[in-house]
């Protein structure tokens, strides 16, 4: 026992987790803090415009939002300690239900839009930093740059225009749980998961491409070349290899930034994930949702930050966990 | 109903980004291509919810509802749904005029205090219990006694009680002509069950008597109600309707052509002009009661001042305003009610007439002042609109500076008073009252711009007790006509309601007061798979 809790590995975990669990209360109070100084009652926008005030004292008093705030705030933090998240003032379902029911959704968006974006990223980026300077570098540039400045909406748009209106190959909008129907699922998340994609693959090229710059003008890349290595074992081997670290660190946080909701592909696809959640949450004023909300984006943050530093040593054995 | 999220378009605008992005893009059909070659090609492909809905009508809504509680919601997209689950005791026809639902019959007494309703025997609720006269009582004292949301329909109400399972007896202070209206207008008003209350189900699981039962939901993507084969009324003939959310109106738009929904009102207004001459979809535009308007804040000068308030009155470009705002599927008005209403009064006092505009401000001694424009973006015509109105006044000497906000801000602002000039809508309206006592009278809960004027006072009280229908239209008419000379609000102009549905479904109506019924449409999906 003592000898597992002093190995390097689960005294690395054991700090982090400790430090993670730290920086969640820091969130929770924050985000309780913030959600509550932002004009706009929940009360009123549940009522709408056209309620008495007797309704409104009400539901107030009803929500529980008639407290002192400090005693709301210690309530809150108590429970959520427990694990109880509250219920949502818009129709009193539990908050971790309504975030797990969420989550398969953004998690295969998040997933399926990574994973093209390192099949483009990876290939692209390497392939232009070798040709630096060269026609296919410049093209690959331009490309990237458009990736990165066309609006996911409207990108959103066309691929709904061409594949599910005029070649009627793909499903419009809509989402089908993996595990009902793989099928469906991924005829479903073809479209949002190519606009995620697209959009993140094309940051992730020009972050790719001077990685491997960098690393390609470092001495012993030339000396691995000097003493006549074949060139691909001198790029697979010396050169990419090394520029894995940054790319990691860039793939963790378009990772975590699907994750935490990409609103505009979820309107535009219909998409019900995290994203939408939120914006309809903040919009509705209703302070459990948005606080769990974050709080799991929080926590996905925090996972993904372990997980890309748990595989920075695994890419690079010089790295260790202490 | 309540001021709702109907009106969900945004006015997002294309940009040509020219031949790089569609190079761009074709490159990748090639992965595309790819990727869809390992799926079967499925043309119209319907979601299965993995129960027998596959053969439901699939209707695309702009948003979700926040819950399931008719007496609690004030969503218009709660409201979508419901209107198919729920009964209330009487119901507006096309023709807005009420008719017999739960209740099959009923008297009101020579005072005109004591209404007494017979109701349908032999109706069920979605759980199998029967519907009885305690139903009605115990859903509208919960109206009453939790203060719930809809409480104001019931001000004139003393007592509610069942004297045997088939009558309802209604006891009033005051004759309330409108009562019906107030208890039927909408399924705010529904007949709720007590177990299904008592139970919490409700927001989630309702139980109605309507001619749908809730099924199933699935957050952030659909609601699937089925078939009541017991409904009271005429069964549905469709197994079932699952109502998807769909609030990008060029998706929903997108997923009707390509098949995959049957129906849906979440289309962009700027599409409506080629819609009408596309045979392959069936589009209805169709004159609501609704309304949209300014109000100034007479608590603030120099707004106070009824000069002024008519210098801006026909200092705007109405008809420019319904352009901007709606692509001209509007029809501007300078008072609440649309032609072709029976309470509709016709009145044209305030033209766009600069010279007139700019006359009533040196008479009023009001040269260059700022004005505090609120508007949300939870309903971009606002936003729209004030554009076109900043442009209006600024040779008048106004300048309006333009404060967008999100709702929840919005609505606390119009609450504490602090705006100089407000654009807002007001939805679902049949009777009068619905129209004028809550937004002009002195004591109504929703003046924010403290209007109040004795003799439009004495007319809206007059309104509610007058139970000679020709009298009562000539006291709303006369209020009216004060409220829009001294300019309480700005009237601007009466939206449509916009849906379209496939050439498969028939015999759905869309009605001026946006309740979405599905019970008498059948659906024939010809080759479609």
């Amino acid at each position: 026992m003592t000898r597992f809790v002093t190995h390097p590995i689960a005294r690395f975990l054991a700090r982090r987790l400790v430090y993670s669990a730290v920086v969640l209360i820091g969130v929770l109070v924050v985000v309780f803090a913030l959600v509550h100084l932002v004009p706009g009652d929940p009360v009123r926008i549940a009522l709408g415009t056209r309620y008495s005030p007797q309704a409104y004292d009400a539901l107030r008093s009803a929500s529980g939002l008639d407290k002192p705030i400090v005693e709301q705030f210690f309530s809150y933090i108590g429970s959520a300690l427990t694990g109880d998240l509250g219920v949502s003032f818009r129709n009193g379902d539990p908050v971790t239900e309504i975030l797990l029911e969420r989550l398969p959704a953004t998690i295969s968006l998040a997933v399926a839009g990574i994973v093209i974006a390192l099949l483009i990223a990876l290939p692209a980026g390497i392939w232009s930093a070798l040709r630096e300077g060269r026609i296919s570098d410049a093209i690959i540039r331009i490309a990237s740059q458009f990736g990165v400045s066309v609006p996911d909406f409207w990108m959103g748009i066309l691929l709904i225009a061409l594949f599910a209106t005029t070649l009627g190959w793909l499903p419009t909008s809509g989402y089908q749980p993996l595990l009902d129907n793989p099928g469906g699922w991924l005829r479903h998340i073809v479209l949002p998961a190519l606009t995620v994609g697209l959009v993140a693959g094309a940051i992730m090229t020009r972050y790719v491409r001077s990685a491997v710059l960098e690393v390609a003008s470092m001495g012993y890349v030339r000396t691995a070349r000097s003493k006549g290595l074949p060139p691909r074992v001198v790029t697979f081997r010396h050169t990419v290899r090394n520029a894995l670290i940054p790319v990691l660190t860039i793939t963790g946080i378009q990772l975590a930034t699907i994750l935490g909701g990409v609103i505009v592909v979820e309107v535009v696809f219909a998409w019900p994930g995290l994203g939408r959640l939120v914006y309809n949450a903040v919009a509705a004023r209703d302070y459990p949702v948005i606080q769990g909300a974050v709080l799991l984006i929080a926590a996905l943050f925090l996972l993904i930050n372990l997980i890309v530093d748990v595989l920075y040593a695994v890419v690079d054995p010089r790295i260790r966990l202490s | 109903m309540d001021l709702t999220r109907r009106f969900k378009h945004r006015g997002q605008r294309v940009e040509a980004f020219g031949v790089m992005a569609m190079r761009r893009l074709a490159r990748l059909v090639a992965v595309v291509v790819a990727l869809s070659g390992l799926t079967a090609c499925s043309t119209g492909e319907r979601v299965d919810l993995g129960d027998d809905s596959s053969g439901n009508l699939i209707a695309a809504i702009a948003g979700e509802p926040d819950q399931l509680d008719p007496h609690k919601t004030s969503a218009y997209f709660s409201f979508e749904v419901l209107e198919n689950v729920f009964d209330t005791l009487v119901e507006p026809d096309a023709n807005l005029e009420m008719k017999p639902a739960l209740a099959e019959s009923w008297d009101v007494s020579g005072d005109q205090l004591t209404w007494t309703f017979h109701l349908r025997r032999g109706v069920t609720f979605h759980d199998g219990s029967p519907f009885t006269a305690d139903d009605v009582v115990y859903s509208y004292r919960r109206i009453i006694d939790e203060q719930l949301t809809n409480v104001d329909k019931f001000s004139a109400v003393t007592d509610v009680s069942a004297p045997n399972a088939d009558t309802v007896v209604i006891r009033l202070k005051q004759p309330t002509p409108n009562l019906l209206t107030n208890i039927g207008g909408f399924k705010g008003m529904a007949i709720v069950s007590r177990r299904n209350v008592e139970s919490g189900e409700i927001t989630t699981h309702p139980i109605g008597t309507g001619p749908f039962s809730f099924s199933g939901q699935k957050s952030g993507d659909s609601i699937t109600l089925k078939a009541n084969p017991s409904y009271w009324g005429t069964p549905p003939k469709i197994s079932g309707v699952t109502f998807r959310f769909i609030s990008e109106p060029t998706t929903a738009l997108s997923a009707l052509q390509a098949g995959e929904v049957d129906w849906t009102d979440s289309i962009p207004p700027q599409r409506v002009a080629q819609l009408r001459d596309d045979d392959s979809i069936n589009l209805a535009v169709t004159p609501s009661n609704d309304y949209w308007y300014l109000a100034l804040n007479e608590a603030r000068k120099p707004w106070s001042d009824v000069r002024v308030r008519q210098a801006i009155a026909y200092g705007i470009d109405r008809d420019a305003i319904v352009a901007a705002t709606s692509y001209g599927t509007a029809a501007a008005n300078q008072l609440a009610i649309p032609e072709g209403n029976p309470w509709y009064t016709a009145y044209d006092r305030y033209g766009y007439d600069i010279e007139k505009a700019k006359g009533l401000l040196r008479d009023a001694g009001v040269t260059d002042t700022d004005l505090d424009m609120l508007v949300t973006s939870e309903y971009p015509e606002t936003v729209t609109a004030a554009q076109v109105i900043a442009d209006n006044l600024a040779p008048l000497g106004i300048t309006v500076n333009i404060r967008t906000v999100d709702f929840a801000t919005w609505l606390d602002e119009q609450n504490t008073g602090n705006f100089d000039m407000l654009m807002m809508g007001w939805l679902g309206n049949i009777d009068p009252d619905d129209f004028y006592y809550a937004q002009h009278h002195t004591d109504g809960t929703s003046n924010a711009q403290k209007f109040s004027d004795p003799e439009v006072d004495r007319l809206l009280d007059g309104g509610r007790v007058e139970t000679n229908h020709q009298a009562r239209a000539g006291l709303y008419s006369r209020a009216a006509t004060i409220i829009a000379d001294k300019v309480s609000y700005i009237y601007l102009y009466n939206p449509s309601v916009i849906q379209a549905w496939s050439t498969g479904l028939s015999g759905f109506e869309s009605r001026r007061d946006g309740a979405i019924r599905f019970r008498t449409t059948t659906l024939d999906r010809g080759e479609t798979s």
